[in-house]
């Protein structure tokens, strides 16, 4: 009898731990993964150089290539890094094509879907505001002013890029947030002081672009400020997966402080919650995912704003879930979204020519964002 | 007898009864206001609550009930005076110690709509947990009895978006006894509630007052409802205490005259006073408009 009642104790705990994972968040999970997984393989099988499915994946699986220490070395540390860094063994074209270019692509897309996803719905919980996102709340703007001015006026620190990025995207949100405050928040005002923020620093962007006198500068600060995955290789991992590692792990951390804040700010300081505080340090870990992926990719639009959107209709929103389902559901948009960067002109006009990503997820974003738009009566507060 | 109101007797009576020891609330010539306003909206006003008992806010609108209620929150912080609990400054507690000794259920609660009454009433245990702790067997106890006390137990597994107003409000009791306070402070938990939510609302109260020590402070709207329910009553105007007492004390003729400006038959019963509004008051004087319809319909009782 005894033992019952404890047995029956121990899975009810068991049941608040892991109860929370249910059909719609592990469907959810499940159908972004297969989604990455075809994107992927779509990516890594079609380009300039083509080649079949079967020859395509014998080079994903090649196994001189897998069980090659050296190789991996070489993907996670680079070539310059002493001691654990390692230079590219020899391999096949195919195994080379595959493995330096094109998958190291659909693993950045992947990282960058996941940070803006996450940052996007921490802000949204932050504001209580589902419109927010990194992209209307400043960070992005503040992020790649820093971006630009380290290409075009401080080229000697460039390889601070992400932390660069990561302070610009912060003071930027800084600065939103000291102008939306007036006796607290709320969400208007701080839509409306990242409208403001967001047009002083692009204005300083485009400024910027007379100081370069170098055309290859001025193309690349485009792509940045469009939003693009063109050239993105094994660099561009190393460079995010550290701080995308950090902030998913913080974000999964704060899920239960998140959902408190839902409560709004009485009951979450009536509830022992330093309100405040707790809302910087969340900020933070916010900042800190969307600064990552802008280093890596620059502004992709829409992908923190809708991505939330799309798992809160499918999970609900509670942040336990919300932020699994993110994780997932991001990498999705963005790798289904880069095959269409990639490949949609040679499908639609036969050119090799590829387009920035962000035009991609504008595309697909603002229509999705009307059909919310439309079908919701309150669109605003969660 | 429906109702023992000999308030020296009820510390004895629970000599041996579960629960915590009831808290002292106090404060102490507070001043308050709103950042929007200049005048301050309650003006040196003293409380002292009696701890295990429950003590009934009440005034027309505008008095300052709910401010008083915020102050003692520690919602709003006070220009001048103080709060204590237990004998120490508010300030000298920790959010979350704070959070542990003193709950608080506002007039507007909002959460996300999909959320679980189960879920809401766990979040009531965030002051016991720690950043990274997880749920223990305590705070299942206490989220178990939280929910049987407010009478929730067949909503458990409802959304909080389906529920009524009513069973929203029980649901967000449930949440603030689970955070096991000595203290509850309640704003206005019956407003806006059709007739049964409000009786259950009342009964959950009655509940705390009789078989815990936790010490309850209630704004109410109803004065009816505050005669009822109290141990104490304390009867606000423009800011300021006007009268404070026994509900027998409070709830008189007079003072319903010259706090709510109305004109009332009080008549004591085993439930406490019962009051019969019969017309409004203008003006704060004796000088009432004896040609209103209300007066009419009511055959000249006053």
């Amino acid at each position: 009898m005894a033992t019952e009642t404890a047995g029956s104790e121990a899975t009810t705990r068991r049941e608040r731990l892991v109860g929370w994972f249910d059909g719609s968040l592990a469907t959810l999970c499940l159908g972004s993964l297969a989604i990455v997984v075809v994107g992927g393989l779509v990516q890594v099988s079609h380009g300039a150089y083509s080649m079949s499915i079967t020859s395509a994946w014998q080079a994903v699986l090649n196994p001189d290539v897998i069980l090659n220490a050296r190789a991996w070395r070489a993907f996670v540390f680079g070539p310059t890094v002493p001691i654990l860094g390692a230079t590219m063994p020899e391999m096949g074209t195919e195994s080379l094509i595959v493995w330096n270019i094109r998958l190291p692509r659909v693993l950045v897309g992947a990282l960058v879907g996941m940070n803006l996803g996450v940052s996007g719905a921490i802000f949204q919980a932050v504001t209580r505001n589902e419109l927010a996102s990194p992209f209307i709340l400043g960070v992005s703007s503040g992020a790649g002013l820093m971006i630009l001015l380290t290409l075009v006026v401080f080229t000697g620190i460039a390889a601070f890029l992400p932390l660069i990025a990561a302070v610009g995207g912060a003071v930027a949100f800084l600065i939103v947030y000291v102008i939306a405050w007036k006796n607290g928040t709320s969400p208007v005002r701080l839509v409306l002081a990242g409208v403001i923020v967001g047009t002083v620093f692009s204005s300083l962007q485009t400024a910027l672009f007379f100081f370069a006198n170098d055309i290859g500068v001025v193309q690349s600060a485009i792509a940045w400020t469009t939003g693009s995955l063109t050239g993105t290789d094994w660099e561009q991992v190393r460079m995010a997966l550290p701080w995308t590692v950090v902030a998913m792990g913080l974000a999964l951390l704060s899920s239960r402080q998140l959902n408190v804040l839902l409560l709004g700010e009485n009951t979450a300081s009536s509830l022992g919650m330093s309100v405040e505080k707790v809302r910087f340090a969340l900020s933070g870990v916010a900042v800190l995912a969307a600064a990552a992926s802008i280093a890596v990719a620059g502004i992709v639009g829409f992908v923190g704003l809708i991505v939330p959107h799309m798992v809160r209709n499918i999970v609900g929103s509670d942040y336990r879930k919300l932020i699994v389902g993110c994780i997932f559901a991001g990498p999705a948009l963005m790798v289904a979204a880069d095959v269409g960067a990639r490949l949609g002109m040679s499908v639609l006009v036969g050119s090799d020519t590829q387009i920035p990503v962000g035009i991609v997820t504008g595309l697909i974003g603002g229509p999705y964002f009307l059909y919310l738009m439309r079908r919701q009566e309150q669109l605003g507060e969660i | 007898m429906a109702r023992e109101r000999d308030a020296s007797a009820r510390p004895e009576e629970r000599a041996d009864g579960h629960g915590r020891d009831g808290a002292t609330l106090t404060g102490e010539e507070l001043v308050l206001s709103y950042p929007s306003t200049d005048e301050p909206v309650i003006d040196g006003a003293s409380v002292s609550v009696r701890p295990g008992a429950v003590t009934a806010l009440v005034g027309p609108n505008g008095s300052g009930k709910s401010t008083l209620l915020k102050g003692l929150a520690d919602q709003l912080a006070p220009d001048d005076g103080s709060v204590l609990v237990d004998g120490e400054a508010i300030q000298s507690y920790g959010a979350k110690e704070l959070a542990r000794k003193m709950g608080l259920l506002s007039q507007e609660s909002t959460s996300p709509d999909s959320i679980t009454v189960e879920d809401l009433v766990y979040h009531g245990r965030y002051p016991h947990r720690g950043f990274f702790e997880s749920v223990t067997d305590e705070d299942e106890r206490a989220v178990d009895r939280a929910i049987d006390l407010a009478g929730c137990g067949h909503l458990r597994d409802s959304e909080v978006g389906q529920l009524s107003g009513g069973q929203k409000q029980l649901a967000w009791i449930a949440m603030v006894l689970a955070q096991e306070t000595d203290v509850l402070l309640l704003d206005e938990p019956t407003t806006f509630l059709d007739l049964h939510h409000q009786l259950e609302v009342m009964e959950i109260v009655e509940t705390l007052r009789q078989d815990s020590e936790i010490t309850v402070v209630v704004v109410l709207h109803d004065i009816q409802q505050a005669a009822r329910l109290a141990d104490e009553m304390v009867a606000l105007k423009d800011g300021a205490i006007h009268a404070r007492g026994t509900p027998e004390e409070v709830v008189t003729e007079e003072l319903l005259a010259e706090v709510f400006e109305i004109e009332a038959e009080v008549d004591p019963t085993p439930r406490g006073p019962r009051i019969e509004p019969l017309r409004p008051r203008y003006g704060g004087d004796d000088e009432t408009r004896s040609e209103t319809p209300v007066a009419r319909s009511d055959g000249g009782g006053g």
